[in-house]
């Protein structure tokens, strides 16, 4: 893969003003991406006062767990918002993937006539501003009492997740050489079983990417569980963080970095499972995709 | 990338031809159409509708047609200008810097191999993989003017003399928001355009270095033409996804000081959720979505032309 480089035969002209220079600039970048994240943590260990100093600290003078021990405390139910957060982004992903692959399926491989206008309005509807359909959706989920309950948040991920699924689950299946399904169908099985037989096992690891970014998607989401949701216990975690802990006097800092790494860890395993696929899944997806 | 796709059209010529037609698969589309019929297709069509009205949720009355009102009243609507500058700033500006930084450690890393490029690969994504909201609190912390970590260091270092107001300077708002939507978008041109990087076919590279090529004549004569379609696509997706970003402007100053951050987004927002004017808000929606969509094809159209 970056064989090119190396292949040059290296000489003392290779270790140079250059070479190092563009080691600093890794480096730095390296400095620039991680710096906050750590920040993050090293934060969430800190006392509250600590967290405040005019001299930050930066390792954590007196370690303390009372952060994370304060989120399971009494006045907020972090454990709801989490929950919450991840039954309803969990149910979009494993939904719009359900719902998409079969269309994506049909988009790929079927000739019909409104092949192009549906694929191309499925596009379209990937690029909609969700802020344009809040008030209609939120008079649909109103008149359909799905307001303040999860069932009408998936609902509300869907308008995003969806269309998304279908064009990334496309390109999956664009991917899939026609000559497999034509062997299978030569040896005569039906049409659905070198569906579910041969074609679904070559597209899950697409299937595992496309749903992981929908569920990224959701969780990033704040503009729906803010509006559509009035009870407090039962926003998401990213809602609930910016509803309780911007007081108008004073944020428990401390306290905002534990909730807040709490609210990274799912989205990091799931970006870090994926990460290989994804590559792929985006690059043909979002290079050769239009 | 023509490569890629002719080789495709190849592929999926013969499936054209003996295809037996089997209508259930024609059929599986269905559920989507359906589903984006009621969750989209209705709530566009409304707002449209919505737009020609005065609707006030508060009054208690119900919708009332007044044509181009609102589209009269938007026209001279200092705030609807102000705030459409700042979603083009906010928008292009950082998906300008974030596309040249990613693409410049795409070139960075391109000669690092093995464990090594892994691993400077999975730290530089990290950023990716932090929620959106998660970042506008951090950034927001560290841009506190008392315990703020980015004043401590400026201090420090001696670039400024007293702690800096970030959020709440008109001035610096928007760009201190940008610098953290950079920081959380960069890793996304970093992987697109590191991908297409290696995509390069060898021979290529080799028979430019035969020829001699420099360093700079190779990026610039050989790389780019080959990642400027990676990097228009990737672009394109950066610039729509930023029309709509809520999330980090909402938690880090909700639109203000003054209306100095307020984009389209936080104001529709604004105005349906806080002041109950779904038409005018409504009528802002639709013609966001004219230029996003006029936007779109332009953009399309222009890649289409130098393939």
């Amino acid at each position: 893969m970056n064989t090119k480089a190396t292949s040059v035969p290296t000489g003392v002209r290779r270790i140079s003003a250059g070479r190092i220079v563009k080691y600093a600039a890794i480096a730095l970048a390296l400095f620039w991406s991680l710096a906050p994240v750590y920040w993050m943590l090293a934060t969430s260990f800190k006392t509250e006062l600590e967290a405040t100093r005019i001299d930050p600290t930066p390792i954590p003078v007196e370690p303390t767990l009372a952060n994370y021990i304060g989120l399971g405390g009494q006045s907020l139910p972090f454990f709801a918002f989490f929950f919450n957060s991840v039954i309803s982004c969990l149910a979009t992903a494993i939904i719009a993937v359900i719902i998409a692959t079969p269309a994506a399926y049909s988009l790929s491989r079927a000739r019909f006539r409104l092949r192009g206008p549906i694929s191309y309005s499925v596009l379209l509807f990937r690029m909609l501003p969700l802020v344009v359909m809040l008030a209609p959706l939120y008079l649909l989920l109103l008149n359909a009492r799905l307001l303040d309950s999860l069932a009408g948040l998936v609902v509300g991920f869907t308008t995003f997740g969806l269309p998304f699924a279908v064009w990334m689950m496309k390109s999956f299946i664009d991917a899939v050489p026609i000559e497999v399904e034509e062997a299978a169908r030569i040896d005569g099985y039906p049409r659905w079983q070198i569906l579910l037989r041969v074609v679904t096992p070559l597209i899950l690891p697409g299937l595992l990417t496309t749903g992981t970014f929908v569920f990224m998607e959701a969780w990033n989401n704040l503009i729906y569980p803010i509006t559509f949701m009035t009870t407090m216990d039962k926003q998401t975690l990213p809602a609930a963080l910016v509803l309780t802990f911007t007081g108008q006097f004073k944020t428990d800092w401390g306290g905002m970095m534990a909730a807040s790494t709490v609210t990274t860890v799912p989205l990091m395993i799931a970006f870090f499972a994926v990460q290989r696929s994804m590559v792929r899944g985006l690059t043909s997806g979002a290079v050769a995709g239009a | 990338m023509t490569a890629a796709a002719a080789q495709r059209s190849t592929k999926a010529a013969p499936a054209r031809k003996n295809a037996e037609r089997v209508p259930w698969i024609d059929w599986m589309v269905l559920p989507t159409v359906g589903v984006l019929a009621v969750v989209i297709g209705y709530p566009v069509i409304y707002t449209l509708v919505l737009s020609t009205t005065k609707y006030n949720m508060l009054d208690m009355v119900p919708p009332r047609y007044i044509g181009g009102g609102n589209y009269e009243h938007l026209i001279s609507d200092p705030i609807f200008w102000t705030s459409l500058r700042n979603t083009v700033v906010y928008t292009f500006g950082s998906v300008i810097v974030s596309s040249l930084l990613g693409l410049a450690l795409a070139l960075l890393t391109e000669s690092l191999t093995g464990w090594r490029f892994r691993s400077v690969r999975a730290l530089l994504l990290t950023p990716w993989a932090v929620p959106f909201v998660v970042v506008a609190f951090l950034f927001r912390y560290m841009y506190l003017q008392n315990g703020g970590v980015i004043n401590a260091v400026l201090l420090d270092v001696g670039l400024i003399d007293k702690p800096v107001l970030w959020l709440n300077n008109s001035a610096l708002a928007l760009p201190a928001i940008m610098a953290a939507n950079i920081w959380a978008m960069m890793p996304f041109f970093f992987l697109l355009l590191s991908a297409a990087l290696a995509a390069i076919p060898n021979e290529v590279i080799e028979s430019a270095r035969i020829d001699k090529a420099g360093t700079w004549s190779m990026v610039f004569h050989i790389k780019l033409p080959f990642l400027k379609s990676a990097l228009f696509i990737s672009s394109l997706l950066m610039i729509i996804s930023n029309f709509n970003d809520f999330a980090k402007i909402w938690a880090m100053t909700q639109g203000g000081p003054g209306y100095s951050t307020t984009t389209l987004v936080i104001y529709v927002y604004w105005l349906a959720f806080e002041n109950f004017d779904f038409g005018y808000a409504s009528a802002i929606g639709v013609v966001w979505l004219v230029l996003l969509l006029v936007f779109a094809l332009v953009y399309l159209r222009a890649i289409r032309m130098n393939p």
